[in-house]
Order: C-alpha cells, then structure tokens, then sequence
C-alpha cells in the first residue's frame, strides 16, 4: 500500500480497500471485479464494458442511490455499495431461470395480455422485475444537494482532451480566458484557461435567434452540481468513443471496449484488468492498446484487413494476427473464457482462449450537442456514423458553434493548426470558411462494415444475439419487427424499445443502423436517426432542480 | 402508384391514434375503401409522444361518458387487436395544495360520482398512503379514482394500425395532406404530396396539426398548436401506481411498467410548431424542481431523456367531431387538446357513424364544430387539461 494510509469502502458487506484517486471500478479491479451486474430482462451476467461512464455494466447502489456507475465514482470512506437487481446476489442471481426458460425472448409485445382477468397478476410481476434498482433514498437525495453554478463567458469549451485543450491554449494565446468542460474526474490543467473537471454537457439548444445570440449550455458536475453557462461561442471538442460489435455474449463480463481496456489499465498500465486479452480491430486504436497492454494481449483479430503499423508492433510481441475474421462468440458462462471466430466468407470456426475481448474495431463521434443544436449532419459511410459538417476552421452551420478534433473529422497531428485558425475564426468573427467535404475521415480501418453485418446476419442462431443489452432486445426483436412491416430506425426503436435504455442508444445505434440498412434494403443514411435528446447521459434530478425558476423570453424559437 | 387506387370512400388526415380508430372503425362499419396518409412516420405525433394516462375523471358528464367508454375499450384491447398494451387501472389522483383546489376537484368528484364511478376525496395522509414519499406538507388532500390508469401508447399504435390494414385500410406514411379539392361546394378530393387522390370525405384528424391543415382547406377554425414537454427517467422497482396530476402548475407523472418515472409540466408557452419538436432549456430545471419539490427523494435519480409534442387546443377544451357546415365532405376529429389517448376509442367510433351519416349521441353545444361561430349563453368548459 505504499505507506497509504488504509480507505475502506463496504462492498456487499465486506470491507474493501481504496486508494486516492481511485474509482470505484479501479477499486474493486485491483484483485478482480466481482460480478456487478446482471441484464435487466434475462439476468444475464453483464461485465463493465465502457469504462467512461454509459453503458449498465457496472451500475451499484452506493449509500441509497440507485444506478451509480462504478468507473464514475470515487470511492469516500465508509461508503456501502451494493448490487442490484439480481436474488439473491448478482454473482448467484436466480432470476437467470428466466432466461433459461424463454431462451427466445419474452414478447412482452404481444404475450402476457390473456386472460384479461390476469392481466393484473402479470403487471404486479413484471413490474417488479423490471427497473435496475429500489428507488433512492432520502439521504441519498439530500446528499446531492448542491447550488449550481450559473455564469456567462465569452467562450466554451466542451472536451479537455488533446484537440479542446490545443484550442484552448490558441484563444489564451489571443487574450481569451474560455471555460473548459472536461467529463474526466482528474483532467490536466490549461494555463490561462478555467478547466472544470467532472462535468459533463448534456443540453445545448439552439440558440434564440437575433442579434444578441448567445446559447444556453447545461452540464452538471459529478455528482449532481447544475452548470448553466450563458456563451457567446461553443467549441465542441468531444471526441468519440468504441463502439460495440454484435456476437452472442457481447455484453459477458470480459468483453470491454478499448476506451474501458485503457481507463481501467491507467496511464501506466500498472492494474491491467486482463492477462491474455484478444484485441479486436486492425487500425489505429488497436494499435494504441498494444502499445500499452502489448504484453497482457494474445491476439488480434480484425474484421477487415490489420494495417501494416499493427502487424509490426505485434509481431515484435509475439501477438497473433486474425485478419479478415468473423466473431461469432464469447465463451464463458460468468466471464469471457475464449473467443469463437472464423475467417470471413467461409471456414469453420475455431476457439482462442483468452480472459478479455477487447474491441477497438471502430471509433465514433460524440456527435450529440451537434444534433442537439441544429447543426447540418454528413454521414460518413467509412466509419458509418454523422459527423458535423464543418469548415477548415471548425466553423458549423450554426453561427457560434464550432467544432474540433475528432469529432470535426481532424486528424491528431493536425489539432493545433486547426486551433489555431479555430481561435481566429473566434476572435475576429470572420466569414464562414467554405466547407471541404474531402477531409481526413478519422483513422478507423477499412472494415466495410456493411459487407461484415451481411455475413453477420447468415450466422444461424443470430436472432438469439443482444442487440441492446441495455434493455435486452435480441437481434430477432429486430428482424421480426422488420418482417411486420416497421421501417426506419425511429420506428423500429419504438417498436422493440431498442435504445432507450441508460446508454440512450449510444452502443445500439451504430449497430443497429447498419443492421437496418441490410434488413430494409437501404442505404443507413435512409434508414433515419434517433432524435438526440437531452440529456446526453443521465443526469440527477437534483442537478436541474437546483436552478432558480425561469421565464421563456417572447422571441425564442 | 403510390396509392392502392385512384379514389377512396373516406381519406382520413393523420394517423395517430385518433386517425388509426376511426379508419378502423368505418372498415369495419363497411365504410371503405379507407386510405389514411400521415406525413411523418407511425408514432411520429404527439400519440407516440404523451404520458400514456387514461382517465375517466372530468367536469362534464359527457366527457366522463366518453372516457368511461374508453376505458372499457382498452380493456379489451388485448384480445381484440393482439398487442398487450399493458393497461393498468391503479388510478388517476388529483392533488390539491389548497382548500380552493379540495373544492374544485370535489365539484369533479360530484360529476364523475352521478355516472356512478366511485371516485374518492382523500385527506392529505390518504394521498401520502398512495404515493410514497411525498413531501409534508406538500397536499391538503386530492380526488382518486381507482378505475383510471395507464397503458403504454405504441403497442396500442401497432395494434389498431396492424387491425386497420388486415380490414382493407391502406396507410400511407410520409405523405402530407397539402390541400382539398373542392367541387360543387363540396368535398371531391386531396391534394397531397405522392399526387391527388379522389374522396368525398376527408376527415381531419391531424392532432397539432389540424389547425393548419382545416385552413389549407379554407377554413378558419379556432384550434391551437401547443407544444408540451415531458421527460423520463431511469427504471426503478415499482413505488408508485396512480398517475399523480397537479392542477396549479400541470404537474403529471406516473411510473411506467419498466419502472421509469414519465411526467411533464407546463413550460410558459413558445409559439410556433417548429417541426423538430424541440425541448426548450426551461423544462428540465421546472420539470425537476416541481418533481423534486413533492418527492424530494427523486432529485438522486436520473432524467434519461426529455421531448415534446403538440396539443390540439380548443378555446373551450372541448374535441371538435363533426362535419363542417361550411364544406360538406370535411370532417373533424381534432382539437383533443392532448386527451387523444384517453377519448379516441370513443369518439373515433361516433366520427365513423357522422362519415356514414348516421346520427351521433354528441351534444353539438359541446362537440360540433359550429359552436364556436355562434356560442350558446350558458357555454360549459373543461378547465382539466392535464396528464
């Protein structure tokens, strides 16, 4: 313990240890995360996945609040953490017989509906076996109470990373002192500028229109602080994220994506959560877990080509290589155990032992506040995901609103000329540039995803795979939805409640986009979008009820 | 072609709930062929969009008629169109914070009481038995009615739209009614955006915008779209079964069978029905606060998602159903003033029996939409537009 003076938090009663500065999540990885979570429907064991706080898998009750992200929370002393949803515990959770028993599903569209005079027996209990957790308690509520934070500034930044802080550094350099929104508990400081950290933005509307425009962005600070900026321009800096991929058990224990892979392994990858992990993915991100995890990886598999960078750093480790691969499983009842692949367009399968699946196949954008705000959207069909339109200074179609570093399509080496010319464009209120459609697509391997989901969808016994785990929709609530008649994605979420779970979508869409596409013979531009409400991620109700009550001024929208 | 034929016995304007149960209802009467068009896709409109409440609780009798019907129909909705709309009768329940508001809700209680439904005046630890948690302090007391409910508005969508086409009702999604075609003084067609189509009725059943599409016609009607926001949270294991509704500041939430908390309240009003449907920066922060302020142990949940839809208002918050005197072959089945839900297995059935020109059960002082032009002296009104 390094002479630490010993922290203690209670999980499921007994005594765990924490260091400062740790989550929650760390906490408990340090000798191995015990099983946290079971699906919400099926009860099946559900691993921490994302690491940065959106997907169910690590969701524990902490002293009476429900749905507390582990990866999210650091620890305080004494703190009494619990599981949820799961009897008795979720590491023997006995409500799995019902997965067992409707291995097809439970069509709570269509079943449970007869005999009227039942129709209340079925209600009592499917609602008790819905919901992730008991409801807060008042302490915990009262323990949230914070006065928000209400303040006007020239400038916003939304994202502390690389290409927010390079953008940062531009405008102080111009004099400009911009507030920056950081989501990370412990982001590095700017000189000059106000980094707040642990805050997320979750609603940025458009913005009145007239001559004094100026928007309103809401965030909230961990874990319940309102923010409300009044800001003359918002630099939206948000970065991407992993996506998921669809194979049975993607959602097991083990299987995390490489923004969870690195999170939990550190800067110094000194507790890396896996020994042999297989890396999935051939570009770019693979190769930044190699580079950090290179010696716990055992494999990587790629769903297209590996790029040739990849290949070298792997080689000098000893990693096998799996181009072209088709993932069909993961293996392990309570937690990843082995990989079933198979080389695209024929092949048997054949098993890779491993204790992480690791997935790092295709990276995509924040891109919520951009929809939130009215901004033109493109679809790029090499990452299969909108991204903003934006100018060759990070000007979008919203006056006002800017955009930078991956989420604008900008290579890594070229954030800080593009910060440059972005704090210009600021501070002197230029013309728009002209937009450049041709810009560096973001590195992401050429997968030709769509070609991979068709293989994907001749895989038999595909219908029985979660396409949401955050809800428990199977890929066959899908297809039979389709075969109904039901098109678009706004009405295919509404059909099978696919999306609309804690994520809101953020895992699903870019799967289920693809999906569509294939099922409803269309391009995925055609098959629509969910609308991006607010808040982008769950937000307590103690964070809005903070600020003092408002009045609509006359000539908003 | 875009449309199964040429002509139609009846074009109906929308195909929300209220649109959906009236196609259904004239295919069965025999009134086809049906066509149905709606501009955006199923569910797009507020009936994919509300809180899902259903209640029977109102200040005039005919409307409690009509609810109370409803109700029965939802009731069998099950058996009779293959969807389990998970309709759950745990009640609707009135708070009241003052003892003005106790009166005016008991003066519901007395009408809601002569249809014979056994409505409740409960005190202030009456209401706190029914919902856990509630502030002290919070309520005087509050009206209750057991029989009132909710249901989960898509599967009834997919159920009467599935029925509607096995009957014959064709539906055409992402086509809008531009216009009418008018011809000796009557109805004779639709102009809409796939082409014209042939009918000698068309009724108006276009919920938020119903206003806009009755003045395409040429006609000036009184209805107004206004835009309500509503927001759910994250599931939790069931603590509340009524729907709770505030009159003073039209507070309504309940919580779903997936154990999420769904509820609005009203925002000072934007004008304008901007097609995206934004949420506005004001209703998270009231929508919390008015939520939080009641059971304060909510404020450690959190909102997933907010949106928002249009209601269909009348000046006198009464439906419009019923043939326009100043265009024949124009129906209306609109200004629901966001009760579509709750009515429209009711009165969809009756805006059936004036297409086929059979007579109806409806007060015209109440319901025809000629009342406005010339308002009886002793005009009643239904103030509860809420939830």
């Amino acid at each position: 313990m390094r002479g630490e003076p010993e922290r203690r938090f209670f999980f499921r009663g007994r005594p765990r240890s924490f260091r400062d500065g740790e989550t929650l999540l760390a906490a408990l990885s340090r000798e191995s995360v015990p099983l946290l979570h079971r699906s919400v429907q099926y009860h099946r064991p559900q691993g921490a996945f994302c690491g940065i706080g959106h997907c169910t898998g690590c969701l524990v009750r902490v002293n009476g609040r429900p749905n507390v992200r582990a990866c999210r929370h650091e620890p305080a002393e004494g703190d009494v953490v619990s599981t949820e949803n799961a009897w008795p515990s979720a590491s023997v959770d006995l409500l799995a017989a019902i997965g067992f028993f409707a291995p097809g599903g439970v069509d709570t569209l269509h079943g449970l509906r007869r005999p009227t005079f039942a129709t209340p027996i079925y209600q009592r209990l499917v609602r008790r076996l819905a919901g992730t957790g008991e409801p807060p308690t008042s302490e915990a509520a009262r323990a949230l109470v914070a006065p928000p934070v209400d303040r006007s500034c020239e400038v916003a930044i939304v994202g502390g990373g690389d290409a927010g802080r390079a953008v940062a550094a531009a405008l102080v350099a111009r004099g400009v002192r911009p507030v920056v929104l950081e989501r990370r508990l412990r982001p590095p400081a700017v000189a000059g500028a106000d980094v707040v950290p642990a805050t997320t933005a979750v609603f940025l509307p458009a913005p009145p229109e007239g001559a004094q425009r100026r928007f309103s962005l809401l965030a909230f600070a961990e874990p319940a602080r309102g923010v409300r900026l009044d800001v003359r321009s918002v630099v939206l800096a948000t970065g991407g994220y992993d996506a998921a991929l669809l194979f049975r058990g993607n959602d097991r224990p083990g299987v995390l994506s490489a923004d969870g892979a690195l999170e939990l392994a550190g800067p110094d990858a000194r507790h890396l959560p896996f020994r042999r992990a297989v890396v999935v993915g051939g570009g770019m991100r693979t190769a930044q877990v190699i580079e950090r995890c290179g010696d716990s990886v055992e494999a990587v598999v790629a769903l297209g080509e590996i790029r040739p960078e990849v290949v070298r750093a792997a080689s000098d480790l000893g990693i096998l290589l799996y181009p072209r691969s088709l993932l069909l499983e993961a293996v392990g009842r309570r937690r990843v155990r082995a990989v079933r692949l198979r080389a695209r367009g024929s092949g048997s399968p054949s098993t890779l032992p491993c204790d992480a699946i690791v997935l790092a196949h295709r990276r995509v954008p924040n891109s919520q506040l951009f929809f939130q705000a009215g901004a033109k959207m493109d679809w790029r069909p090499g990452v299969g995901a909108y991204f903003p339109n934006v100018g060759a200074d990070g000007t979008t179609s919203v006056p006002g609103l800017f955009a930078a570093g991956f989420v604008a399509g900008v290579a890594p080496d070229a954030y800080s000329s593009v910060a440059e010319l972005l704090a210009s464009a600021i501070v002197e209120t230029t013309a728009r540039a002209p937009t450049t459609p041709d810009r560096a697509v973001p590195p992401s391997p050429p997968t030709e995803l769509l070609g991979y989901y068709r293989e994907l969808l001749r895989v038999p016994g595909h219908g029985r795979w979660v396409v949401c785990p955050c809800v428990d929709v199977l890929l066959s609530e899908v297809e039979d939805a389709v075969r109904s008649g039901y098109r678009g994605i706004e009405v295919i979420k509404r059909y099978t409640s696919l999306g609309t779970g804690i994520c809101q979508g953020r895992y699903c869409l870019p799967d289920a986009l693809l999906l569509l596409s294939i099922l409803e013979n269309r391009p995925p531009s055609d098959v629509g979008y969910i609308t991006q409400r607010p808040p982008v991620v769950p937000t307590p109700l103690a964070a809005f009820a903070g600020f003092p009550a408002m009045t609509a001024t006359e000539d908003s929208p | 072609m875009t449309f199964g034929r040429g002509s139609y016995r009846t074009v109906v304007v929308g195909a929300g709930i209220v649109g959906l149960f009236t196609a259904y209802h004239l295919a069965r009467a025999g009134g086809g062929p049906v066509l149905v068009v709606d501009r955006g896709f199923l569910s797009s409109g507020a009936s994919g969009r509300n809180g899902g409440g259903v209640r029977q609780q109102w200040e005039t009798r005919g409307t409690v008629r009509l609810a109370h019907e409803a109700v029965q129909a939802y009731r069998r909705f099950g058996r009779e169109f293959g969807f389990n709309i998970w309709f759950r009768q745990t009640g609707y329940l009135f708070l009241a914070e003052n003892a003005t508001e106790l009166a005016r809700l008991r003066t519901v209680h007395d009408v809601v009481s002569a249809e014979g439904l056994s409505s409740k005046v409960l005190d202030a630890s009456g209401v706190a038995r029914l919902v856990d948690g509630i502030a002290p302090g919070a309520v005087v007391g509050g009206t209750f009615l057991e029989s009132d409910g909710t249901l989960y508005p898509f599967p009834a969508i997919w159920g009467v739209y599935e029925v509607a086409r096995s009957l014959g009702v064709e539906v055409a999604l992402g086509v809008e009614a531009l216009g009418i075609e008018v011809r000796d003084g009557r109805v004779a067609g639709v102009l809409t955006s796939k082409g014209p189509v042939g009918t000698p009725t068309v009724v108006n059943a276009a919920g938020g915008w119903s206003g806009e599409f009755s003045r395409r016609a040429g006609l000036e009607v009184p209805n107004v779209a206004t835009r309500h926001e509503i927001l759910a949270t994250e599931a939790m294991k069931p603590f509340l079964d009524p729907m709770v509704v505030r009159a003073s500041d039209g507070l309504y939430f309940s919580q779903s069978m997936r154990g999420e908390i769904i509820g609005g309240v009203k925002v000072p009003h934007r004008p304008g029905t901007a097609r995206g449907q934004p949420t506005s920066p004001e209703f998270l922060p009231t929508m919390a606060r008015a939520l939080v302020g009641l059971i304060p142990r909510l404020g450690a949940i959190g909102v997933l998602r907010a949106w928002s839809g249009f209601y269909d208002d009348t000046p006198d918050g009464f439906p419009v159903i019923g043939e326009d005197p100043r265009l024949p072959g124009f129906v209306h089945a609109n200004g629901f003033g966001g009760h579509g839900f709750m009515l429209a297995p009711a009165t969809s059935r009756r805006v059936a029996f004036v297409v086929l020109g059979q007579p109806t059960d409806l007060d015209p002082a109440q319901f025809s939409p000629s009342r406005f032009r010339a308002p009886t002296a002793a005009a009643a009104a239904e103030r509860l537009q809420l939830g």
